[in-house]
């Protein structure tokens, strides 16, 4: 009997069970001498050394024991060619010990050397790593003569998939260019415990916090600096490793501009040039001096403009201010300290940075402004061997083309957020910009309403609450016009837009806001309208596509700045029973949750939610977060 | 009440049930919405629903993941729908959300109304008295990781139904067994296979086994 009988109790065909097919992830990867050499060409040599001038303190460093490696990133050492594509996801004990080799370092420093500290000749590497000299608002000194890289150092760099790479490690010892060597006149020895920051060493939950918080803006087209491992202590310290193809910051130029070292600037901006081109970033660069700086200034004016209007449109917060510190010269974010995400417009938001307030996410486009201001700066001195003062460069066809891009990109941000694919994107912004425009103003105006409780603090600085969410309407907008085929009405549409922090009071139907309703819907109908024409398809069948990839865009729960704090604390508290592995697994997971790009198709492993508890209280954590700082 | 249940499989699998499914909707253009049983990939599914239901010249769709909060509105807009299909994944955590979210209720008034409810696999086992199903058998059941504890589900029909069954000798030992616990039948289907419930009749669509009092019954072959 088989299949279909009746009687359970017949004799059925046993089908023999054949073992899985093994594969690489279950052991057959066998590395061989050469799977993890191109690790040791990471010893601390760079082009920046023999390109630059006056750019960085060398320091040699010496082996750092008692490290184990906290988590590695398998996908970004596989992007950047430093392991082959088919390796499992898993640490073998050759990856472990030539990732301990090469990153786990602590420099000998001036400290050291005063006091003729002396290390195992074994334990001494062969060439000197380098500190970077940049501007920070931070030191005494505001012409960066002391300023740079306080407590990192660059490991080198890696030519891999076509790509060079910078790579350098956060918490490998003091360097003279932090803060608190030149606050209180004196060297500090590595790890001294009666300073924290100057101490040169970094805390694990840092970099955990800036491995998850990268990975995620990464995969959501945020140019952002990575993390390619964390390594722990035995005293509980960190080191983090950084990579990103060009880890140039406006600062490294800004402090040569202002000393008026005329030399040194050019280098700086010709390494930057050449590193772009070299990468594929910038093509086309021209050869002749004046048109290859005017080339630079375009670039730049490109990049902090789209930049800007990015942060504003994804609620990411970055202290961007006058010395070019907290970003990357290709606008990527580096230094996640205070680098949030917001899950409403909180426009007054500030961090309290203990002697001063940040500026706020509205005042970032200013901020990039004025740092596109001493790019032009920089392209005249460049060009006349002049340093004219800043101030007059206030004006000009630079600040034109700056407003001019910036307001492309917040309108073609807005019709990407709103779910338009890019062809139709493309072409209602050349035809129907009018329309586009309208929509962002009456958009604006919820996005950026705040509630009538005012002010407030809150545990790192300041805010005044945003009371829409305007994911929500987003999301639930399109779905709701394609079922009813017309309008929502203005209490509905007030109900799906509202957070938690809006009051009664807030939620007024005033005579104003109703028209603002109408406004927002008829333009947002329009634009159906002309994306059908575009498309040549019907209403509703725009309607449907925009549904199916607002909803992606605009996922109930996005990751916040708070909500990576706490995931990092729920972290924390596991790590002593979380393998490398078991970390790495969950930073994809995670992160491959929140990409929230409609174009991707998601790997997402479903039983991971299923099994990890730890991965449920991640995603607990986030909607419980959404709507905050 | 117009209940479907799909125990699973591809899509070109379902076509008969979905041919069923379509002859017990009145609207000639209805909205369907989707209740899947997680948002966690929520939206890669929607999309295949979409594209799936898209063939049969459905135009209006609604997306309604329950684990996160939904405002009132949506809420009342899904449940006007003419087709609610509850999706796979988890039993437990599709459960623990919806009855969190006091959609019991508006489940059964939707059925009771005359909206045609689906499932498919938990979404299936939803709509019956207790999701005792996915408990079981032991190599191929949910985790229960939500530490659920209460099993009555909507009850909308009296019989339990264990979708993916295969016909095997390890899978009829645990049914044979689990049908001697329990007074309703259980109704066991393969991939591709699905049962119609209409008002006071039932019809199976592929194969369907029936297990009771420990006893197994081919239904349909």
């Amino acid at each position: 009997m088989c299949e279909g009988c009746y009687n359970a109790k017949c004799t059925m065909t046993r089908l023999k069970k054949n073992p899985r097919p093994k594969t690489k992830e279950d052991g057959q990867f066998r590395p061989n001498s050469r799977t993890y050499s191109k690790f040791k060409k990471i010893d601390g040599r760079h082009p920046f050394q023999n390109n630059t001038i006056d750019s960085y303190l060398p320091y040699y460093a010496r082996k750092r024991h008692g490290g184990e490696v906290l988590v590695f990133n398998f996908a970004l050492a596989k992007e950047m060619g430093l392991i082959p594509d088919g390796h499992p996801d898993k640490m073998t004990k050759e990856l472990e010990r030539s990732i301990l080799d090469t990153f786990a370092i602590v420099i000998i420093n001036e400290y050291d050397q005063i006091n003729e500290i002396s290390y195992p000749e074994e334990d001494i590497k062969p060439y000197p790593f380098m500190a970077t000299r940049y501007l920070q608002l931070q030191h005494p000194n505001k012409q960066g003569k002391t300023s740079g890289d306080g407590r990192s150092i660059w490991n080198g760099c890696h030519m891999g998939k076509g790509k060079l790479w910078d790579i350098s490690s956060c918490g490998t010892g003091a360097t003279s260019l932090s803060p608190a060597t030149h606050i209180q006149k004196k060297f500090f020895q590595t790890g001294d415990p009666t300073i924290s920051y100057g101490c040169g060493y970094a805390e694990v939950d840092e970099g955990l916090s800036t491995l998850f918080f990268s990975e995620i803006l990464n995969k959501n087209k945020v140019k952002t600096e990575r993390v390619l491992g964390v390594l722990k202590f035995k005293d509980g310290y960190a080191i983090t490793i950084r990579v990103h193809d060009n880890l140039i910051r406006p600062s490294h130029m800004f402090n040569h501009l202002k000393q008026g070292n005329y030399d040194a600037l050019q280098a700086m901006v010709e390494y930057y040039i050449d590193r772009q081109e070299q990468n594929g970033s910038w093509q086309n660069v021209p050869k002749d001096k004046k048109k290859r700086y005017d080339f630079f200034l375009a670039r730049q004016i490109e990049v902090f403009a789209k930049t800007a209007a990015k942060f504003e449109d994804e609620y990411i917060f970055c202290w961007l201010d006058w010395d070019g510190d907290n970003v990357l010269m290709d606008g990527g974010i580096i230094d996640y300290g205070s680098v949030r995400q917001f899950g409403l417009f909180h426009a007054d938001y500030r961090f309290d940075d203990n002697d001063r307030f940040s500026t706020s996410i509205t005042e970032q486009k200013n901020k990039a402004k004025y740092t596109v201001q001493t790019f032009a700066q920089i392209a005249d001195f460049l060009k006349t061997k002049e340093r004219k003062p800043l101030g007059e460069f206030a004006t000009g066809q630079w600040s034109e083309s700056y407003e001019e891009c910036y307001v492309k990109a917040k309108l073609s941000n807005l019709l990407y957020k709103s779910g338009f694919k890019k062809e139709t994107r493309d072409e209602i912004l050349v035809k129907d910009s009018d329309l586009v425009m309208r929509y962002l103003k009456t958009f604006s105006y919820f996005e950026r309403a705040k509630s009538v409780l005012g002010p407030k603090k809150v545990n790192d600085g300041i805010t005044w609450d945003a009371i829409f969410c305007m994911r929500d309407i987003l999301r639930e907008l399109p779905q709701m016009l394609l079922v009813r085929g017309e309008s929502i009405n203005r209490t509905e549409f007030l109900e799906i837009l509202k957070s938690s922090y809006a009051t009664e009071e807030d939620l007024a139907m005033t005579p104003y806001r109703k028209k603002r309703i109408d406004e927002f819907q008829e333009c947002y109908w329009e634009l159906i309208r002309v994306a059908a024409t575009y498309e040549r398809l019907t209403v509703n069948k725009v309607l449907l596509n925009i549904t199916m990839r607002s909803s992606v865009i605009n996922k109930y729960d996005r990751v916040t700045g708070d909500s990576i704090t706490t995931i990092t604390d729920m972290l924390m508290e596991k790590l002593g029973s979380l393998t490398p592995d078991r970390i790495y697994k969950l930073l994809n997971d995670f992160s491959e949750y929140q990409n929230l790009d409609p174009n991707d198709d998601r790997d997402l492993d479903k039983g991971q939610l299923q099994k990890s508890k730890l991965m449920r209280g991640f995603l607990q954590v986030v909607r419980d977060y959404r709507e905050g700082l | 009440m117009k209940l479907v249940f799909y125990s699973g499989g591809h899509e070109e699998d379902n076509l008969d049930l979905d041919d069923e499914c379509f002859d017990l909707i009145d609207s000639p253009n209805p909205t369907f919405a989707f209740i899947p049983s997680s948002s966690y990939d929520g939206e890669s599914e929607f999309r295949s629903f979409v594209r799936h239901y898209q063939r049969f010249g459905v135009t209006r769709f609604l997306y309604f993941p329950v684990d996160v909060p939904q405002d009132n509105v949506f809420l009342k807009e899904v449940f006007k729908s003419d087709l609610i299909h509850m999706g796979g994944g988890n039993t437990y955590y599709f459960i623990k959300y919806l009855r969190a979210r006091g959609l019991f209720s508006f489940l059964k008034e939707f059925a009771i109304k005359g909206g045609v409810l689906s499932g498919l696999s938990a979404g299936g086992i939803l709509m019956t008295p207790n999701i005792n199903t996915a408990g079981y058998p032991e190599f191929d059941k949910d985790d229960n990781e939500e530490g659920v504890q209460n099993f009555k589900a909507l009850n909308l029909v009296k019989f339990e139904f264990f979708p993916h069954y295969r016909n095997s000798i390890r899978f009829d030992r645990e049914l044979l067994y689990q049908s001697t616990q329990t007074g309703n039948p259980i109704f066991a289907l393969p991939d591709g296979s699905g049962i119609v419930k209409f008002e006071d009749t039932m019809k199976f669509i592929g194969r369907a086994f029936c297990f009771s009092k420990g006893t197994k019954t081919l239904i349909c072959s």
